[in-house]
């Protein structure tokens, strides 16, 4: 599964890669762009499908809770 | 707000707490907060001095779950943020929304290994909403405004903020632009087609139960709750953080669900056709094992978080969206359609199940569950319960009254030993002319025991139910049933001279142990003006029921022990 996310914040990296491993999932390659004023990161994660599909909602909320306290 | 004369970092957080609605904080000052607690000074927001920073956690989300506004907590750094741990985190498994403020060391010594220093923004990433350490005065406000924001939702939960000691001293204009900026997003609603499919299930139902949750609660939807249930004429149930959501007194109401739960509401869902699921998560504690669970029935989920669809269950139909406005639209259409009468269902799932079975106390002594079927006969309608984490915790659930879906608080999804003290002192800080009593075991309320001097300090009218069975009793009681009675490190038959320690604290104290003399008792408690403990000496060897076993279905509830203890049988 491959992702591409906007963070306002970098540390979220950080979360993330805790979150994949508490899903039982991995990641196979990630990549980081600073923007101006957000980060774009493309993430490819490996994992049995239901925990792909928890982590993929997971981090919408993580993301969506980035961008409210980026306002 | 307009701005105006500059003002210090830690000035400025003083003012957004208030211009956010906050009227109290709990918190316990140290070295790295120093210029927060000295802005603090002679400024109108009240400040509780909790004895331990847990206690302040816990007291900002028992403030948060007995309103439904954001309870804050502050502390110092390392050590004093460390111990807020706990608290966030039981906020975050509930869904309770607080902003907890932490000291930090100054910028320049951050990663120096300073002076209590922690990491404290990593090691709360986990546990939080988000966690943010500001390093720029300038950010101060927009950050703190969003911490509101995104605490209160869609989904409610804790967020902190971690500020250096150099940004609370650093000056900056007081109060821009950001006050007024709204959340976004709030009223998410589900697609229609959801709503037609959710419909059209209904539709065809012929056994159909509601399970509500503490996202009824969250999104003030309870009326609505009610309203669709009534409409329907459908037997419902609750998970522990749902209870108080149904009508009172409503006859189709089951009961809670899940381990300890009534076994009409457990049955009546195994048996279901349709599980219309409102706000809730599908806890292991409500499902046992998941493949087991409501196996007949075809799942309506409606919740604000897309990640909960499927995380344990199949769903068949996902309603994402505030589920305020969620019932709002079902109500709406459901009055429209032509559905079956479920009322006979409804009384067949009442007569699904019997009393509470409950463990015979031996001649004359207590028994914790007498103790709380009397305490809850006389309370008051409105009495706020907080509870603590265990057996009692348990017995409270399945026998409580609440009237009021925010009139039941207990540390339902982190299980916290020690909240019920600090969470009935969060309570009372917004309802000082109710009842508010934290029912309480004896191992928990050691855990929070010097929150008396809380309690003391403010005059604060807390009353402590304290069911001291001298034992860590739901640990006991596993030991019992599935450790083959192997009681390690559970005995608690040494336990201090509560009446005696709560008198050191300047606390009215009483010890009931006759099962005779518990009326009178709970009589002059209930009443009591200020603070009190009431301290139930109850026998050791009784067991939560019923029981489903961890892993196990309804089908293998337990309702005594196989081997009963030489004190019960």
């Amino acid at each position: 599964m491959q992702l591409s996310l906007v963070m306002h914040d970098w540390r979220l990296l950080e979360r993330i890669v805790g979150l994949t491993n508490r899903l039982g999932c991995a990641y196979t390659n990630l990549n980081v762009h600073a923007g101006e004023s957000h980060y774009h990161a493309t993430i490819d994660f490996v994992g049995p499908p239901d925990a792909l599909r928890r982590l993929d909602a997971q981090l919408t909320r993580l993301l969506n809770d980035d961008k409210e306290m980026s306002r | 707000m307009p701005e105006s004369a500059d003002a210090t970092g830690a000035q400025l957080v003083l003012d957004v707490l208030t211009d956010e609605g906050v009227e109290v904080v709990f918190g316990y000052p140290g070295g790295a907060i120093m210029p927060l607690y000295d802005a603090m000074v002679n400024h109108p927001l009240e400040h509780i001095l909790t004895r331990h920073e847990a206690a302040a956690a816990f007291a900002a989300g028992g403030y948060a779950r007995s309103t439904g506004r954001v309870g804050v907590c502050m502390a110092t750094s390392g050590p004093g943020a460390t111990n807020l741990v706990t608290g966030i985190l039981d906020a975050q498994m509930d869904s309770i929304p607080i902003v907890a403020i932490t000291g930090q060391v100054r910028t320049a010594l951050m990663g120096t290994d300073g002076f209590q220093e922690a990491d404290v923004t990593s090691i709360m990433g986990p546990v939080t909403k988000r966690s943010v350490c500001v390093r720029d005065v300038r950010d101060l406000e927009r950050i703190l405004r969003a911490a509101f924001r995104v605490a209160r939702g869609p989904r409610p939960g804790p967020v902190l903020v971690d500020i250096p000691t150099d940004i609370l001293k650093a000056r900056c204009p007081r109060m821009d632009h950001f006050a007024a900026r709204p959340l976004a997003a709030t009223s998410e609603r589900p697609d229609d087609a959801a709503l037609d499919d959710a419909i059209a299930l209904l539709r065809t139902a012929k056994k159909p139960v509601a399970i509500v949750g503490g996202g009824a609660r969250s999104a003030n939807a309870v009326h609505l709750f009610r309203e669709l249930v009534a409409m329907l004429d459908i037997p419902h149930t609750a998970t522990i953080n749902g209870l108080g959501c149904a009508a009172p007194g409503d006859p189709k109401f089951l009961g809670m669900l899940g381990m300890h739960g009534w076994k009409a509401a457990n049955l009546a869902v195994n048996e279901a056709d349709v599980v219309l699921a409102l706000g809730m998560r599908f806890d292991d504690r409500v499902t046992g094992k998941p493949d087991k669970f409501a196996r007949n029935a075809q799942i309506i989920h409606a919740d604000v978080d897309a990640s909960e669809f499927g995380k344990i269950i199949p769903v068949k139909v996902a309603l994402r969206g505030d589920l305020r406005v969620t019932l709002t639209h079902l109500v709406r259409r459901l009055a429209d359609a032509q559905l079956p009468q479920f009322g006979a269902w409804a009384d067949a799932a009442k007569a699904l199940g019997g009393p509470l079975p409950a463990d015979r106390a031996p001649n004359g002594e207590l028994s914790a569950t007498d103790v709380l079927d009397a305490f809850f006969a006389v309370a008051p309608d409105d009495t706020i319960v907080a509870t603590d984490v265990g057996q009692h915790q348990m017995w409270a659930a399945q026998r409580q009254r609440a009237i009021h879906p925010r009139n039941f608080i207990t540390s339902a999804g982190l299980g916290s030993m020690g909240f019920g003290l600090p969470a009935a002192i969060g309570a009372v800080m917004a309802h000082r002319d109710r009842t508010v009593v934290a029912v309480c075991g004896d191992g928990g309320f050691q855990m929070s025991i010097a929150e008396l001097a809380t309690l003391r300090r403010y005059e604060l009218p807390v009353k402590i139910l304290l069911i001291d069975n001298h034992r860590l009793g739901m640990v006991r009681q596993w030991q019992e049933l599935f450790y083959d009675k192997r009681y390690s490190h559970t005995d608690l038959s040494d336990n201090p001279d509560f009446v005696a320690i709560a008198g050191g604290y300047g606390i009215t104290a009483e010890r009931v142990e006759d099962a005779g003399e518990l009326r009178d008792a709970l009589e002059r408690f209930v009443r009591a003006k200020g603070p009190a403990l009431l301290h139930c000496a109850c026998f050791p060897a009784e067991n939560v029921w019923p029981l489903i076993p961890p892993g196990a279905t309804v089908h293998d509830a337990m309702e005594a022990s196989p081997e009963p203890e030489p004190a019960v049988a």
